[in-house]
């Protein structure tokens, strides 16, 4: 697979356009009808990329956080309205991405992740550069990054698409912080929360032992791109636009979904580590403490058990509408063989649980069993 | 080097028509019923089934590729591309080898599913493997979970998945069935069913478990 990927960029270099020379940026959405033909064959590229994504259900499907992340896009960039266009990627990696054609993913984790609204338009502020200045396209003519392309491991993505979201080279990398972090003050966003989120990201990277998300290249890349924004904003005076609540208005039920797709895909050191960062955890809605009690149970460890049935009973207690909760325990009860607490749970959970539940039908046996 | 050199030659003895028996036999009415070492089942007649049962299986593990052991065997009738019904058994120990869990008797069917979700999903990449239903069954007289699967390729095409599985002390037992939900799925859905019905776990699923063979240890 690898020497496929080499063969087809040693055709673009023997091809002749290696060479960076004459590529201008955007400066408005009337320029990205004015295409050099090898730049239209790019788009052509991430259009067949975003046909992909959109045929094989990997969109998260929310309209009104989709409407929101793309108002935040054009208030960054208004010159663009219609030409960037944004969609959230159904992907708990924490990843963002931005294809030459002006399509921008941002992952389900890493909004989850970000804690409001200057953080995100900073990462939105970033990636949107890279379309903006052509990055994909100046990559492609370059010839420091083949590797980028053989190593990305996306199983289907063309080289257009590979390159975006495999990161760029260190000088694209700090263009699109700079051009970002201009437009990001311009847009009245306070850019002392820019490093935040990197920061946040990079301890969490961290703590797991995550291989580097495609978004940040490499470590280096991501300690670099801290002290970029550090030092970008280091003299800032202005009170910006933060954004809190309108960000977590929105985006709190995709935490809760965020979770909910840790959990299935055997992710519990990531959950466990947000939810026992009181920090972070107050940016979760409090059904997030059964998720918890499923990382617990998940991890398996001395002790986990008791920590579970802890988390359990507070997400009962906090959020005593939230029904899945009401089934572990009941399951717990039924297998300790205390029958009574077991079937007050058990029938807690169906009174609250829609009729279409995915494990409404075996509470109704378990409590038909007791 | 020698390890390369030594599996080679095997893949070649195997391909070459030196292995005993063939890989695929055809279904007809004098052998439906297919004895695998711990399970038998019946098979549809005119469907190809794999001989003899496979006894293990390689597998990436945090990117290390590991052999383990497992025992399945597959029934198809139009190729395993397009669809197939598998039946496995996992040894306890190795249950869910990709999340690293065990399985112990008392599992209840809907925690034993929700590790079968994890499991798949890592396994196979399917990262937004959807699970359309999950609800209470029997296999065999045991309590077990039935779930029904579902993920779109790259084509767009959704292909489906169901899934009976049980646990009890000699390990985890799936019986499964894939097919493009577009024609494939609903023909053969009920065929799928009788093979669920047939299902009997035999007297030597107590045995303990046998020894990986050297020879596909050469493949780690």
């Amino acid at each position: 697979m690898r020497n496929v990927f080499y063969f087809m960029l040693l055709s673009l270099f023997v091809g002749g356009c290696a060479t960076t020379g004459g590529v201008t940026s955007f400066s408005n959405a009337e320029d990205t009808g004015n295409l050099h033909e090898k730049e239209r064959r790019l788009w052509h590229e991430a259009a067949g990329f975003d046909d992909t994504i959109a045929r094989s259900d990997q969109l998260y499907e929310n309209k009104q956080a989709t409407v929101y992340l793309q108002n935040v896009m054009d208030r960054l960039y208004p010159e663009f309205k219609g030409k960037i266009r944004v969609y959230i990627y159904d992907s708990t990696e924490l990843n963002a991405f931005a294809l030459p054609n002006g399509s921008v993913y941002f992952n389900l984790g890493l909004l989850a992740r970000i804690q409001n609204e200057a953080q995100l338009a900073a990462v939105m502020a970033h990636e949107a550069a890279h379309f903006i200045e052509k990055h994909s396209f100046k990559q492609r003519v370059s010839t420091k990054n083949s590797a980028a392309f053989a190593l990305s491991g996306i199983p289907f993505a063309s080289l257009a698409a590979a390159s975006s979201i495999s990161g760029f080279s260190r000088d694209l990398e700090r263009e699109a912080d700079a051009k970002g972090y201009e437009r990001l003050v311009k847009a009245g966003y306070n850019p002392r929360e820019a490093h935040k989120v990197f920061q946040h990201l990079a301890d969490e990277v961290d703590a797991l032992g995550l291989e580097e998300p495609y978004f940040f290249s490499s470590h280096p890349a991501l300690v670099e791109r801290i002290n970029e924004f550090k030092h970008l904003s280091s003299n800032y005076k202005g009170k910006g636009r933060i954004g809190s609540k309108s960000y977590n208005r929105v985006i709190s039920p995709l935490r809760l979904e965020a979770l909910h797709k840790d959990i299935g895909q055997d992710r519990y050191k990531s959950v466990i580590l947000v939810m026992e960062d009181g920090k972070m955890r107050r940016y979760y809605p409090s059904a997030s403490y059964y998720y918890l009690g499923e990382a617990y149970s998940r991890r398996d460890e001395k002790g986990d058990n008791s920590k579970a049935l802890k988390a359990y009973r507070t997400a009962v207690k906090k959020s005593p509408k939230f029904a899945p909760a009401y089934m572990r325990l009941g399951m717990h009860y039924m297998k300790t063989g205390s029958k009574k607490k077991a079937r007050y749970y058990f029938k807690k959970y169906l009174s609250l649980a829609p009729k279409d539940a995915r494990d409404r039908g075996y509470v109704e046996h378990y409590l038909k069993s007791l | 080097m020698i390890k390369k050199a030594l599996a080679l030659i095997v893949l070649v003895l195997l391909t070459s028509g030196c292995a005993q028996t063939a890989y695929w036999t055809m279904t007809d009415d004098v052998n439906r019923v297919v004895k695998s070492t711990s399970f038998q089942m019946s098979v549809p007649e005119g469907w190809v089934r794999t001989t003899k049962p496979v006894t293990w299986e390689r597998i990436e593990i945090d990117g290390e590729p590991q052999t383990i052991l497992l025992e399945s065997m597959a029934v198809t009738r139009d190729g395993t591309g397009i669809h197939a019904i598998t039946v496995t058994r996992h040894y306890p120990d190795t249950s869910f080898p990709t999340i690293k869990r065990k399985s112990v008797a008392n599992m209840l069917p809907p925690e034993v599913a929700d590790l079968y979700v994890s499991e798949l999903r890592k396994r196979s990449g399917l990262e937004r493997l959807k699970v359309l239903s999950n609800k209470p069954a029997k296999v065999n007289g045991k309590p077990a979970f039935r779930l029904v699967m579902q993920y779109k390729n790259e084509d767009g095409l959704r292909i489906r998945i169901v899934s009976y599985g049980f646990v009890d002390k000699t390990g985890f037992y799936t019986i499964n069935y894939r097919a493009p939900y577009l024609y494939y799925y609903k023909r053969d859905y009920k065929k799928f069913t009788s093979v669920v019905r047939s299902f009997k776990q035999l007297k030597s699923a107590d045995d303990p478990p046998p020894e990986i063979p050297a020879w596909a240890k050469l493949f780690t």
